[in-house]
């Protein structure tokens, strides 16, 4: 009886009703949110390092591969140390470096971009969007970058290093060979692929490379080649994903902590009102509760029925705030996509059921336990003392 | 950049726009210091009288006092040289080193050159200009003495520096958004509450011939009022957070940067918010409570 009398008593307060909903249901996105950001930008980085098939990274010592633009010198002897490691499947070198482009025969304005330059064969960082991967003379073009360019497949650039205001250092003519997507371009990246020695010819470094990727073989240890390579490789930071992601996640720390704090405070202020409402909403119905106890009704049960509001609001502003949850983090995530240095394919805010159910979990058991407690308090009175304190 | 002492000619014989001119070195990093297996012959390369400044966190952590001796090398595989510690300086509280984990060492420019093995070459230059030039206009005549480089304005640095933390600037501003939305209908709810709690009291002075529009303004100025000694509170709550953010993180970070600033504005603000949201609240409830008739809500 007691439990209909808990849900129409939201029924015949619409008003109070839908505010509190309304404030689960912005406690309930925040801590969804929060949920998506603890943890999401270290899956996102893990997922996508994975996805390129290489386990291991050897870059210049003390950095990571983009941090900076030092190389490892001395490329082609450390190589063949690399190489001969035990677990070593396949090496693959990576010169990335500021260049200027732009297009032959065009309006003469060269425009600044990275360059990456890369083995034969080697695809592991872009994936062709239209023509081919980059032979020797030939470059792929960033899809965007051909866009504001105007150039595809067959048409001729000039590639080299240039100042802002058009004075050229080395250059070369090269062929597009087709245009792509580039996997760790940042949002302000609009990158160009070309051969390695193309590159290193054209910088003037010939020997030398930004960071490697490292495969490893079938059934070896990336751990074991990682600690190998090591041995061999004292000039140069050798490190896996996971270390790749924990460095970043380091680096980012800052919003899991934010996560962290946010989250817990959209839980206490659900569990709050949640508990306000339960609290007020028992205090009118002390006469009932007095007439039930009077009757018989064992405590557990009153107590029981007296939290089903405290439960529906939950779950309802619960309900309510994981969709809302989702369009927020849309928007957050937009704003934090403007981070400088981060892959734009990395997201801050990753949607997984596991998350959601978390926080939805979280707020029905909240809103459960603070409408236990204002249940507990009038149950735990007399009858006498529920009639005394009943509002006439 | 190399050559870099002609280049630094170059730009001083560029004369008109130029007052001063001057290099700046990279940052070394020591790799190891003391001990009694250090090696007793220097290579050829080290300079005569190095001597360096260490910053001061790294300085407490490696137990480095002026006077100590470090030794330093450019590249782990090199043979390193011995070095006077001349002083220990305190960082510049720059947020965009905040995450950098490799300590600062400073040099005379000619000794990490020389140390580095990249005699004549910087990394880069900062120049001062005359008042009253333009940074643009001078930017487009140095860039031709220097091929293969870029002259950025101090405020293109700035800018692009800061791009993080405008981000995050945004960030905290949206977050602060939902968060007024969620304080305005937590406090809505309130004061539903709170006039609910008095509507007989409310009805019998309606038909005691109290104007509805004083009722009303009691109502409205309570929630103003409740909302307003929230807001203090709050701003009690911000203030002390704001203390223990900063004691945590320049502890973490071991720097005299400041963290959290709560600014005369951000009080003004969060105050004429909470007012506003209270009148609104109050609005709303009050509203309501007007809209039944006084003997209804009396019970008869």
């Amino acid at each position: 009886m007691l439990a209909r009398s808990s849900v129409r008593e939201l029924r015949v307060r619409p008003l109070r009703t839908v505010l509190t909903v309304a404030g689960v249901a912005v406690a309930t996105a925040m801590l969804a949110d929060m949920l998506m950001l603890g943890g999401g930008i270290q899956r996102s980085f893990g997922d996508l390092l994975e996805s390129r098939g290489y386990e291991l990274r050897l870059s210049p010592r003390g950095t990571l591969p983009f941090d900076t633009e030092a190389t490892i010198q001395g490329w082609g002897t450390l190589r063949d140390s690399v190489a001969a490691v035990a677990g070593v499947d396949r090496v693959a070198p990576v010169l990335a470096m500021s260049v200027g482009v732009e297009v032959e025969g065009g309006a003469g304005d060269a425009r600044r971009t990275l360059a990456l330059g890369l083995d034969a064969g080697n695809r592991a960082l872009y994936g062709v969007v239209e023509g081919d991967g980059p032979g020797a003379g030939e470059v792929l073009v960033d899809a965007r970058l051909a866009d504001v360019l105007g150039v595809g497949a067959g048409d001729r650039m000039r590639l080299g290093t240039a100042s802002e205001f058009g004075t050229w250092g080395r250059s070369a003519s090269v062929r597009v060979s087709g245009t792509g997507d580039f996997v760790f371009a940042t949002a302000r990246d609009m990158p160009v692929a070309l051969p390695l020695h193309d590159l290193q010819a054209l910088a003037g470094l010939e020997d030398e490379v930004s960071f490697a990727m490292i495969r490893v073989g079938a059934g070896a240890d990336p751990e074991g080649v990682r600690a190998g390579i090591a041995a061999v490789a004292g000039r140069v930071e050798v490190v896996t994903l996971a270390g790749i992601s924990e460095k970043l996640d380091e680096r980012l720390s800052y919003f899991r902590q934010v996560a962290v704090i946010l989250g817990s405070v959209s839980l206490f202020v659900a569990a709050l009102l949640i508990g306000t409402i339960t609290a007020v909403s028992v205090s009118e119905r002390l006469g009932v509760i007095a007439a039930v106890r009077a009757i018989g009704v064992p405590r557990r049960r009153v107590v029981g029925d007296l939290a089903v509001e405290s439960v529906v609001l939950a779950a309802v502003g619960g309900g309510i705030g994981i969709g809302l949850g989702v369009v927020v983090a849309g928007y957050l995530e937009s704003i934090l996509a403007g981070l400088p240095g981060l892959p734009a394919a990395v997201r801050f805010f990753v949607l997984e059921p596991g998350s959601l159910a978390t926080a939805y979990g979280l707020v029905i058991a909240s809103g459960a336990v603070a409408g236990l407690v204002p249940a507990m308090r009038a149950t735990g009175r007399e009858v006498t003392e529920l009639l005394h304190r009943e509002e006439p | 950049m190399r050559p870099s002492a002609a280049l630094l000619a170059a730009l001083t014989a560029l004369a008109a726009p130029v007052e001063a001119a001057a290099w700046v070195g990279g940052v070394g990093q020591p790799r190891d210091h003391g001990g009694p297996d250090a090696p007793r012959q220097a290579p050829a390369s080290c300079p005569d009288d190095l001597e360096v400044l260490i910053e001061r966190p790294y300085a407490d952590r490696a137990g480095i006092e002026p006077g100590s001796t470090v030794r330093l090398r450019a590249d782990p595989e090199a043979e390193p040289c011995e070095a006077l510690v001349a002083g220990i300086f305190e960082p510049a509280a720059d947020p965009s080193e905040l995450m950098s984990t490799r300590p600062r060492v400073l040099f005379h420019l000619p000794h990490l050159q020389a140390l580095a093995g990249r005699v004549g070459e910087v990394d880069h230059f900062t120049v001062r200009l005359r008042p009253g030039v333009d940074p643009a206009a001078a930017a487009r005549e140095m860039e031709p003495l220097l091929v293969g480089t870029r002259v950025w304005s101090a405020a293109e640095v700035a800018d692009r520096a800061s791009t993080t933390f405008r981000v995050v600037r945004r960030f905290h501003a949206a977050i602060a958004g939902i968060t007024l939305v969620a304080g305005g209908v937590f406090l809505a709810c309130i004061m539903v509450l709170k006039v609910q709690e008095r509507r007989a009291a409310v009805a019998a002075a309606r038909l005691a011939g109290i104007p509805r529009r004083i009722l009303m303004g009691w109502t409205v100025a309570e929630a103003a009022l409740l909302s307003a000694l929230g807001g203090v509170a709050g701003l009690g709550v911000g203030f002390a957070s704001s203390a223990l953010v900063n004691a945590y993180y320049q502890r973490a970070y071991d720097t005299t940067l400041v963290f959290s600033i709560v600014t005369r504005e951000m009080v003004a603000q969060g105050l004429v918010l909470a007012v506003v949201l209270g009148l609104g609240a109050g609005l709303v409830a009050g509203a309501r409570l007007f809209a039944a008739d006084p003997l209804d809500q009396m019970g008869r």
